[in-house]
């Protein structure tokens, strides 16, 4: 270690053993050498590999460029120690600021951003955790560029009330469905192991803007983790929910009964079957008498011969009845009749 | 509410736009054109409106006609080709209502966009509400319009949704202007109209579209595209309507 003169008021810097001191804005931080305590994960390899990619590409801007950043470094600080913000270089903006974007796919950023930029906080109404199914519901949305972290604990005793040491990222862009983002797969993939009914999942929120890097306020949430959950998903017919026992007229469906509005919403593609100008779906579960009626969308042909003539539709929404199960058929009505088409849009219901 | 655009990236002038707006959807009815020839539409991936504040910061996707015009003279007689197709368009944020950008007939010249639309949000937490349709009736003082049994609307407070389909035309006033009384039509309707059907012979990836036009109760329509009564290219209409009533 290099013992400066001024060692009597702190103003000492290096290291000892595994002690390393230096100076960061005028104050002393002494660290001491930590050692991996558990397996490194391939994300960890990835994460390193990343940052120092990044710390390498500072050191190939020009000039002007590195004086955008530190310009930028004085208006923004880093976490506060004993009530002392620490201030950051230039450099350290640009690691943390790249790290960001490139944890969201994105680019690396050779020019400042203009200026600070706030960020949204985080804010949802639940998050649902069973083995089977964890899931953030009634996500305030926020639109490109903005994407959501998530990190996530693995099991830990419902005893413990600080836990978010041990959170780690689950992903770095969640896109949420209409506020609903289940990240089950994302967190058996990363954390390994199924979340234990009765244990506390500690969990960690934030947006980030990725045309900039800059994020937001870290939202800190934990939850006992249940045996089934409370969460009820929106009423819609996709295609993991049509009735394998039966043939299907469609390559792909989603018809969303979840508007509260005058409308159903479709997204289908139709493909038609024998010589009749309609599709059919054939439904796992019964659809509720309120789902059932008639309702109208508009359609585009997607043939393979390039016809792509607007047709209006005619849906009939069947209950389950006399042992068939519950169905959607799709009829052509207006247009010339073009297979297969997709039928698109909100649509009344009567 | 009747407002109008803020701008545009595609370089079309000021759009006006008829609205009803709701917290969980809008309706929306305009009727603009652009040149696709335009440095601002060529740089575009997506056309995007500029609007004031709506009351949804997003929608699922909706439909908005797309009009392109293709009139030609042969040996004296004049063939109207003119067609189109339906493009998607949804809502962005609260000031931005996007189309998708269609380059297909770009090359027909000016293209007309109609929206006669409605833009829901989803999980709202409710089952969609029911309205109820009510057949439409149409007469004239010498019937020679038919329509099939798919005319209706179904009537909101604001606004409805109207499906007109095409059934025949007595032979003596298949070129003549027609116009027919809707007879049941909530008031406070006006509009332009898409007339989606018809066979196109120039064009064949698409029907011919024709426009009508409904005011004070009053279905009219000037023209028709050739081919309009070709069989199995049943012309219909189809519209999310706003009324001019007070709110």
């Amino acid at each position: 270690m290099q013992a400066l003169p001024s060692i009597a008021f702190g103003g000492f810097s290096g290291s000892a053993k595994g002690v390393t001191a230096r100076q960061v804005g005028g104050r002393t931080i002494l660290s001491v050498k930590s050692f991996p305590t558990g397996q490194t994960t391939v994300a960890q390899v990835v994460r390193r590999a990343s940052l120092t990619k990044i710390s390498k590409s500072y050191k190939l801007l020009s000039d002007s460029q590195m004086l955008e950043w530190e310009r930028l470094a004085e208006h923004c600080s880093g976490a506060s120690v004993f009530g002392q913000k620490a201030k950051l270089t230039g450099a350290n903006l640009y690691v943390r600021l790249n790290a960001n974007r490139v944890m969201a796919g994105e680019a690396i950023i050779s020019d400042a951003p203009a200026s600070q930029v706030a960020v949204p906080n985080v804010s949802y109404s639940q998050v649902a955790i069973t083995p089977q199914l964890i899931v953030f519901s009634g996500i305030d949305h926020e639109s490109s560029p903005y994407k959501l972290v998530v990190k996530m604990s693995g099991s830990q005793s419902a005893g413990i009330s600080n836990g978010w040491s041990k959170t780690v990222i689950i992903s770095s862009e969640v896109e949420d469905d209409w506020g609903e983002a289940d990240v089950t797969k994302l967190y058996l993939k990363t954390i390994g192991v199924e979340p234990t009914p009765g244990q506390k999942v500690f969990i960690e929120s934030y947006w980030v803007d990725t045309s900039t890097g800059f994020t937001g306020q870290i939202f800190k949430d934990s939850v006992i983790v249940t045996g089934e959950s409370s969460f009820t998903p929106r009423k819609r017919v996709t295609m993991d929910r049509l009735n394998p026992n039966y043939e299907q007229h469609v390559s792909a469906i989603e018809v969303d009964f979840s508007s509260a509005a005058p409308v159903v919403q479709y997204d289908v593609m139709c493909l038609g079957h024998s010589n009749v100008a309609s599709s059919e779906v054939n439904l796992e579960d019964d659809l509720p008498v309120e789902l059932q009626g008639t309702s109208w969308a508009i359609g585009r042909g997607n043939g393979e011969d390039g016809k792509i003539v607007a047709q209006s539709y005619v849906m009939w929404l069947y209950g389950a009845r006399y042992g068939d199960p519950a169905k959607i058929t799709f009829a052509h009505r207006g247009g010339y009749y073009v297979k297969p088409t997709e039928v698109f849009g909100p649509g009344v219901i009567y | 509410m009747n407002f109008n655009s803020t701008g545009n990236n595609f370089g079309a002038g000021t759009i006006s736009f008829r609205s009803h707006q709701e917290e969980n959807f809008v309706v929306l009815n305009a009727k603009f054109t652009y040149n696709p020839e335009s440095p601002e539409y060529q740089a575009a991936d997506v056309l995007e409106i500029y609007v004031p504040d709506l009351s949804i910061d997003r929608s699922a996707i909706s439909g908005v006609f797309l009009r392109f015009r293709d009139v030609r003279d042969s040996y004296g007689y004049t063939w109207d080709n003119s067609g189109g197709t339906v493009v998607k368009s949804w809502i962005k944020d609260k000031n931005t209502l996007c189309i998708e950008k269609f380059p297909n007939f770009d090359e027909k010249g000016e293209i007309t966009i109609y929206i006669l639309a409605l833009y829901t949000m989803l999980a709202r937490g409710g089952n969609p509400i029911k309205g109820t349709k009510v057949r439409l009736q149409t007469s004239q003082e010498t019937q020679y319009l038919r329509w099939g049994s798919d005319t209706f609307f179904v009537e909101f407070e604001n606004w409805i949704f109207l499906h007109m389909q095409f059934g025949s035309c007595t032979y003596a006033y298949r070129d003549s202007p027609w116009e027919c009384n809707l007879d049941n039509l909530p008031s406070g309707i006006t509009a332009d109209l898409p007339f989606c059907g018809g066979g196109n012979q120039y064009n064949p990836s698409v029907d011919g579209i024709s426009e009508a036009h409904i005011e004070n109760g009053v279905f009219t329509c000037q023209t028709r595209t050739a081919g309009f009564e070709d069989t199995g290219h049943d012309p219909f209409i189809f519209a999310f309507l706003v009324r001019d009533v007070e709110e």
